[in-house]
């Protein structure tokens, strides 16, 4: 049976983004990143390929790391997600953020917002990463700017200021 | 074209016995979605058959890991970062782990499932060698009841597998009896994340002594993008058992092993290039296998020494008795990565009386003689130290009054992982420290000593 588009039904659909608690009516099929842009515009998570190569549209659904164009927003239900608007506490960036500004570490931006998301997935997981580890946290995200050595500069950076930070 | 979302059907019942029933009662209509890494692409380019779909993400019933005397028990929706991060897969079935952590990248094992790769049914798939390889059995669950299958059996043509309309694979069972193996895995492919395999490959097997010369046990071979199915090397098997390990026979199982695959040209690779690297890589394990490399020689003799020479010789890496005495307890390890996943989960299990023997067998840093007598690292420590030996006698002398202050106010020696580090260093080190609280600071210096022991152990491994 296929059903058809005129009488189908969309459902409320509740998570809570960035700490506030939301509701959607949405088909149950709809990539979180469409619902995330389009009704919440929360237009941070970028759409590079849609198939979960380029991470572009990665958020953090529930502490883990996730492609957003790869997740029917049903499965989102009383999940908490956090994406790249979220970070930051009002005007003050994120470590990473401010790492990533001053190492050169976003050029065209496209992948910027994914590649900060997957540092800080990295970073709950293992605060003292080794370069290797940099670089396997981030290998689902690519950039066609930098060539990713400031990438992975700026993640060193953070990390080292984290640490200072939290001994101080 | 792309999908129109309202043309789709998502339902998410969120228990397992609820989604069984209801592929029971229309078999075929639904299509069970996990993590959704293939069929949500699929979907996104207009490619998904089925309208109807019912979730299986997160159900508690198929995401659990069991461990159980005979056999690990994987739930089939446990992600690929639930089984890399499984302490006893990546002791046991460090293939298996390891092909999890070539898929895709972090975000796509965040969510992809081991179930969901095997209904996929990509002969590319990384982690199907590992099954394949480790004999394990899937369990297939239906309102029928449960039944219990080889995985060996389940594919049996290009996305094709023996799998009812109305069944789930509910569990992936793997037998806990390759304790000594030696295991080879590689994937061949432009780069490890995001990128799928040309040829990947997971083998293991045995040597064991018989007479004067080696021979071949129990040698098992798999590979994947070399067939429509992931294919097991069943032939080239059969030619190596038994046999000692020479050129000839390094020869003659390439060329079987050629002769047994069905490789194709694709966007990825052609058949020639796969032909070579499938005989390659058996060539590759057999050679780890006759070199008994693939278990480090190092390795190889502490597995079998006797259980006070092991504890003996490993107790330098770390200095505590209890450490080196479960570390023994716990042999035989296969690999590096084994042992040093054991010493971690050992050495954290510790009681803080066992990590200040440890401390206590270190030379102050900064000098060369240790404290305690336990036994001698000193061996270890002037390497280790060695950019802080450079040293100017300024800092040295900072870095004597330091090592007081803190000898003062903790009551033990300060432990820092010295490696890399030089003297000023060092010292900033130091002196946050020494403004921790007692329980803070034995919790740092215990993760210290644990990198220190990591890289004495990989260093003891290197002979």
């Amino acid at each position: 049976m296929i059903h058809s588009s005129e009488n189908h039904v969309k459902s409320e659909i509740s998570f809570t983004v960035n700490g506030e608690q939301r509701v959607v009516r949405a088909s149950s099929m709809e990539r979180l990143l469409d619902v995330l842009r389009g009704q919440l515009g929360l237009t941070g998570a970028k759409e590079g390929c849609g198939e979960g190569e380029c991470g572009s549209c990665s958020v953090l659904m529930n502490g883990s790391l996730v492609n957003s164009c790869l997740v029917p927003v049903l499965q989102a239900e009383d999940a908490n997600i956090v994406t790249i608007e979220g970070l930051a506490q009002e005007a003050q960036l994120h470590a990473l953020q401010e790492a990533f500004l001053e190492c050169g570490g976003a050029q065209c931006g496209i992948c910027t917002p994914g590649m900060i998301l997957a540092a800080a997935h990295l970073l709950s997981k293992k605060p003292d990463p080794t370069l290797e580890e940099i670089r396997e946290g981030l290998s689902g995200n690519l950039c066609r700017c930098t060539g990713y050595v400031q990438i992975f500069e700026a993640v060193a950076r953070a990390v080292r200021r984290a640490e200072i930070a939290s001994f101080s | 074209m792309r999908s129109d979302p309202r043309d789709y059907e998502l339902i998410a019942p969120g228990n397992l016995r609820t989604v069984v029933e209801l592929l029971s009662r229309s078999p075929g209509e639904w299509l069970p979605i996990a993590g959704g890494t293939d069929i949500m692409v699929q979907y996104a380019a207009g490619k998904l058959p089925s309208r109807k779909l019912v979730s299986v993400w997160n159900l508690p019933e198929l995401r659990s890991i069991e461990v159980l005397p005979e056999e690990i028990r994987v739930g089939a929706g446990s992600t690929y970062t639930d089984i890399r991060e499984h302490e006893v897969i990546a002791r046991e079935f460090s293939m298996l782990a390891r092909a999890a952590s070539w898929t895709g990248g972090i975000a796509n094992q965040n969510r992809g499932t081991i179930g969901g790769n095997i209904v996929n049914a990509s002969p590319a798939a990384d982690s199907l060698p590992a099954l394949l390889a480790y004999d394990a059995q899937l369990i297939l669950v239906s309102v029928r009841g449960e039944r219990r299958i080889p995985y060996a059996a389940f594919h049996t043509g290009y996305k094709e597998m023996r799998l009812a309309p109305d069944e789930l694979i509910k569990t992936i069972s793997l037998p806990r009896k390759f304790s000594g193996y030696v295991c080879h895995s590689r994937k061949v492919g432009s780069r490890n994340a995001q990128a799928i395999s040309k040829v990947c490959m997971a083998a293991l097997g045995r040597v064991a002594v018989t007479g004067p010369s080696e021979t071949i046990e129990d040698a098992r071979i798999a590979l994947g993008s070399v067939a429509p199915v992931p294919l097991r090397l069943g032939e080239t098997e059969r030619i190596v058992n038994g046999k000692i390990i020479d050129e000839s026979l390094v020869r003659l199982a390439r060329k079987i092993a050629i002769a047994e695959i069905k490789p194709i040209d694709d966007i990825r690779s052609t058949a020639k290039y796969r032909a070579a690297v499938a005989g390659n890589l058996v060539a590759e394990f057999l050679n780890l296998l006759a070199d008994t490399k693939g278990m480090n020689r190092v390795l190889a003799r502490w597995n079998n020494a006797p259980g006070d020479t092991a504890e003996a010789q490993i107790l330098p890496c770390c200095g505590s008795k209890r450490w080196a005495h479960e570390m023994a307890v716990r042999r035989p390890f296969n690999d590096e990565a084994a042992l040093i996943l054991a010493s971690d989960e050992t050495w954290r299990n510790l009681d803080e009386a066992d990590w200040i023997e440890a401390f206590n067998s270190h030379p102050r840093i900064g000098e060369t003689k240790r404290q305690g007598e336990t036994h001698n690292s000193d061996a270890w420590s002037r390497p280790e130290q060695e950019k802080v030996t450079e040293t100017g006698n300024a800092a040295k002398i900072a870095l004597a009054e330091g090592n007081r202050a803190y000898e003062e106010k903790f009551g033990r020696i300060f432990i820092v992982c010295a490696t890399g580090k030089s003297a000023p260093e060092i010292l900033e080190i130091l002196q946050r420290r020494l403004r921790n609280d007692a329980a803070n600071e034995l919790q740092e210096a215990a993760e210290q000593q644990r990198q220190i022991t990591q890289l004495r152990l990989r260093k003891w491994l290197q002979g």
